[in-house]
């Protein structure tokens, strides 16, 4: 056991959390599945593909269809699951991050900045768009004594700061 | 009046694995062979509400031998042809491309394939030119459909307005028993007072007559997320109806545009379609005329261009991680930092010793781009546990010191402009003889053209002598001179005044107990000696000789002079910073760093340090008008002689102290007196 102390997110609890995550999807045909580095403690991570289409201002009408490409993996050194995500235009290429500020100019008030950042994920070690692990324990903290699923109930919270949203069935799962 | 059925057209949606991949197996695998390779394509079974497009991907798992997707995609069929050059990529005949595609495919209904797999009849072609040098794709999808499928829509309700309840749920659930390769078209049977049943086309098209054609649905999977439309492949469905069932031709037929989506949690096929449509005739070019090039983002019919590089070059990538870790300072800590400024500073670092490494790891830190060393020495045995630039391989090898840290820079950020110079710094006092004249003058010439041709100069040599030319040289150019000198347990790092600025910059209001010296007063290294700067190594014992340091010092002090650089160019006058420093000892630096002139701070003139105290002071110094190397006297006398002064120099460091009027002034002085009080260069 990697728990720091009684009130935070193991492996275990994690690798847990996220299995059920892949069950209830593959009822719903949601699209999560499994990923995994056997050579890493935390090598288990989950994906998921979404295609979106967003406008990047009033004055371009252009319609860019975007994947988005979700990964929820762990992060060992803050002890809590990680938010990492990709996301490219048609033909492959990747939105750099003042990229997908520009088309997230909604969300500046929340400062964006601190909140969306680019590091490298976890088990891939390649850089990704995260959300900044720095706050997730304290936005995990209520959950993980209320919740069945308390990666579940912190995904609702962030999750649509980057356009991710959870089915309801989800929700069912934490109480 | 009726209209006619509209199709829409697939888009297809490139994953980025799938550039990677596609250049691995270029370089591994295909290498020159121009075949083509089957690949997989995916659609998703749950039409999406939040694109409206209709999407074809293709990842790193498309040249999978089998179709291994996750349950919710349907496959599609098709190859690719990767071209070795641009030439064959843009010269191939693509009337000709489209239409054996579609011969394939018409092979593949003649042949019964289609029986087997009914999800043959979703095709796709990929011509493409990889050019991976540069990390640019250059490709073009089709997705082959017959030219001629005029289908006229007759009715179209809703699937429940023709089904029962129970038997929309039993059409549901028969669906999700089929297998993968099944589910893209089949059939279902509705004959009154029977149940509902759905069977493959292989089970049931054959048997199908003219006069029983009414009890039958055709169902296809219908790819488009416009409900009123359907997707281009159903036209190959009706081409592959029509072969089997000739007899259809200009008869209404009954098709269920199968349609999955999500209400709530719940997945659902109620949003399908029960279509009545009129087939058409079959023309003479039916199954010989093919089109389906996808359009471009112009909406031309033509090739897409994918550049690739930010994403696949792991020089690119490293560059980009570089950029973006200063980004973040700015981002987050600094909104006013100007790193643009600090990556375009071009570096010429003097020595590629200890404090040399220790210099241009850290301006890398600061995405510094362009960093020159000079040096005259090889990598010795004892360098590289010092001098974090070299290797052991490196003293084995006996690379010069200024090259071997340059390659080393380049291997841990390939990003780097970096070169070395071997060269030694003519110094005063040091004779030039007949045989090294012409050798010199060329140093003189490479120093001086190095030196313009950089923004900022570090002083980081081993003697005191040899930082005299570049003090001089950099200082007419007017140059940001950063100068490091070590002691045993001591360091000094300090930077330069420049020469005859002619605006003055005003100091800003300065608290009480400070005072404050314009950066065009600043003094230079050798301002606050009074000798020439002679043959320093001259009588010296071996210890005197190589630098003995405690080993941390020279990292202190190489990332102080970055650090003091990064600071002189983030203040509002640059090399003009004016210096504060403290008379009374009630003051501390500390609250002197807030100033609206340097997001950084306050930018000292030197910092002395002392590891035997782990003491730091912070003294400013006014230029000294008889110094040796900054003051109007001596360069004047170079701008005025150039070569012939440095000549001069060069053989008998006296002459300089004649320049300066030194000679003259120790004439009246006491000299005895003057030693005592010049200390050591950097001690306490």
């Amino acid at each position: 056991m990697i728990t720091l102390d009684d009130m935070s997110l193991s492996i275990e609890d994690f690798n847990r959390c996220i299995e059920d995550i892949v069950n209830t999807s593959d009822n719903l045909i949601d699209g999560w599945r499994f990923e995994q580095n056997e050579e890493l403690e935390n090598g288990k991570y989950i994906i998921k593909k979404e295609q979106k289409v967003l406008s990047q201002d009033q004055e371009d009408d252009i319609n860019h269809v975007l994947t988005f490409e979700y990964h929820i993996a762990f992060n060992i050194s803050y002890g809590v699951p990680v938010l990492c995500f990709n996301v490219w235009k048609q033909d492959g290429t990747m939105l750099t991050v003042e990229e997908f500020w520009k088309l997230n100019e909604r969300f500046k008030e929340s400062n964006m900045y601190d909140t969306i950042t680019q590091m490298d994920h976890p088990v891939l070690r390649r850089p990704f768009f995260t959300l900044h692990p720095c706050r997730t324990h304290e936005i995990m903290e209520p959950f993980l004594e209320e919740s069945k699923n308390p990666v579940v109930s912190w995904l609702t919270v962030v999750g649509p700061f980057v356009h991710l949203d959870l089915n309801e069935e989800y929700v069912k799962m934490c109480s | 009046m009726s209209d006619n059925l509209s199709y829409v057209q697939i888009s297809s949606s490139v994953n980025p694995s799938f550039w990677n991949k596609l250049s691995e197996l270029k370089l591994n695998v295909y290498k020159l062979d121009e075949s083509k390779h089957s690949i997989w394509g995916y659609h998703t079974i749950i039409n999406s509400t939040s694109c409206p497009i209709t999407l074809m991907e293709v990842d790193s798992t498309s040249f999978n031998r089998e179709f291994t997707a996750h349950n919710q995609y349907l496959p599609f069929h098709g190859w690719i042809l990767n071209t070795n050059t641009i030439e064959q990529f843009k010269e191939c005949d693509k009337v000709e491309l489209i239409n054996s595609e579609g011969h394939k495919l018409y092979q593949h209904i003649i042949n019964e394939d289609v029986f087997k797999d009914t999800s043959l009849l979703n095709r796709f072609f990929i011509l493409s030119f990889a050019d991976l040098k540069k990390f640019h794709y250059y490709y073009w999808f089709s997705f082959p459909v017959p030219r001629h499928v005029v289908v006229e829509k007759i009715d179209a309700c809703d699937l429940e307005n023709v089904f029962s309840p129970e038997e929309v749920e039993t059409l549901h659930s028969a669906y999700k028993n089929l297998d993968c390769t099944q589910r893209s078209y089949f059939i279902v049977k509705k004959e009154s007072g029977k149940m509902l049943e759905i069977c493959t086309l292989a089970f049931q098209l054959k048997s199908i007559t003219l006069e029983d054609k009414d009890n039958y649905y055709f169902v296809f999977h219908n790819i488009s997320n416009d409900k009123n439309a359907v997707g281009s492949p159903f036209r190959n469905y009706v081409a592959f109806l029509l072969y089997y069932c000739d007899f259809l031709q200009n008869k209404i037929v009954n098709f269920i545009s199968f349609n999955l989506s999500r209400t709530g949690s719940q997945v659902t096929c109620r949003k399908s379609i029960v279509y009545k449509l009129k087939l058409p005739m079959k023309t003479k070019d039916f199954y010989t005329s093919w089109v389906g090039w996808e359009k471009n983002e112009r909406d031309k019919m033509g090739p897409k261009l994918a550049n690739m590089k930010n994403t696949l070059d792991p020089s690119v990538i490293a560059e980009n991680a570089v950029d973006l870790n200063l980004k973040l300072m700015k981002w987050n800590l600094l909104p006013s930092i100007d790193l643009d400024n600090i990556k375009k500073t071009k570096c010429l670092l003097l020595g590629a010793g200890t404090l040399g490494c220790s210099v241009a790891r850290t301006l890398l830190g600061w995405g510094v781009r362009d960093i020159t060393f000079v040096d005259n020495s090889t990598v010795s045995f004892s360098n590289p546990v010092r001098q974090s630039l070299f290797t052991y391989q490196d003293s084995v090898d006996m690379k010069s010191k200024s090259k071997a840290a340059a390659d080393n820079l380049k291997n841990i950020f390939p990003g780097v402009n970096s070169v070395g110079h071997q060269l030694t710094i003519p110094m005063p006092g040091h004779s030039v003889g007949e045989s090294l004249l012409e050798q010199t003058k060329e140093s003189v010439k490479k120093l001086t053209q190095l030196i313009k041709d950089h923004d900022a100069i570090f002083l980081l040599l081993d003697s005191r002598e040899s930082r005299w030319l570049p003090t001089l040289i950099g200082n007419v150019e007017n140059k940001i001179l950063i100068n490091a000198a070590l002691g045993f347990d001591s360091y000094l790092v300090m930077r330069h005044g420049v020469y005859s600025q002619n605006d003055t910059i005003q100091a800003s209001d300065h608290p009480e107990g400070c005072k404050v010296i314009t950066g065009n007063n600043l003094a230079c290294y050798f301002c606050c000696d009074v000798t020439a700067p002679g043959d320093s190594l001259k009588g010296r014992t071996l210890d005197q000789q190589c630098t003995v340091t405690r080993p941390g010092v020279s990292q202190i002090a190489g990332a102080l002079a970055v650090e003091l650089l990064i600071s002189v160019l983030q203040h509002k006058h640059g090399v003009l910073a004016p210096a504060y420093y403290s008379t009374a000892q009630t003051v501390p630096m500390q609250e002197m760093t807030a100033s609206g002139d340097s997001v950084l701070g306050l930018v000292p003139h030197s910092i002395r340090g002392f590891l035997s105290s782990f003491e730091q002071i912070l003294p400013a110094t006014e230029k000294y008008k008889n110094c040796v190397a900054c003051s109007d006297l001596v360069i004047n006398e170079y701008k005025e002689k150039q070569m012939e002064f440095l000549l001069n120099v060069f053989n008998s460091s006296k002459h300089l102290e004649d320049v300066a009027l030194l000679t003259e002034m120790f004439k009246d002085t006491d000299f005895e007196e003057v030693l005592e009080f010049s200390d050591e260069d950097f001690s306490a």
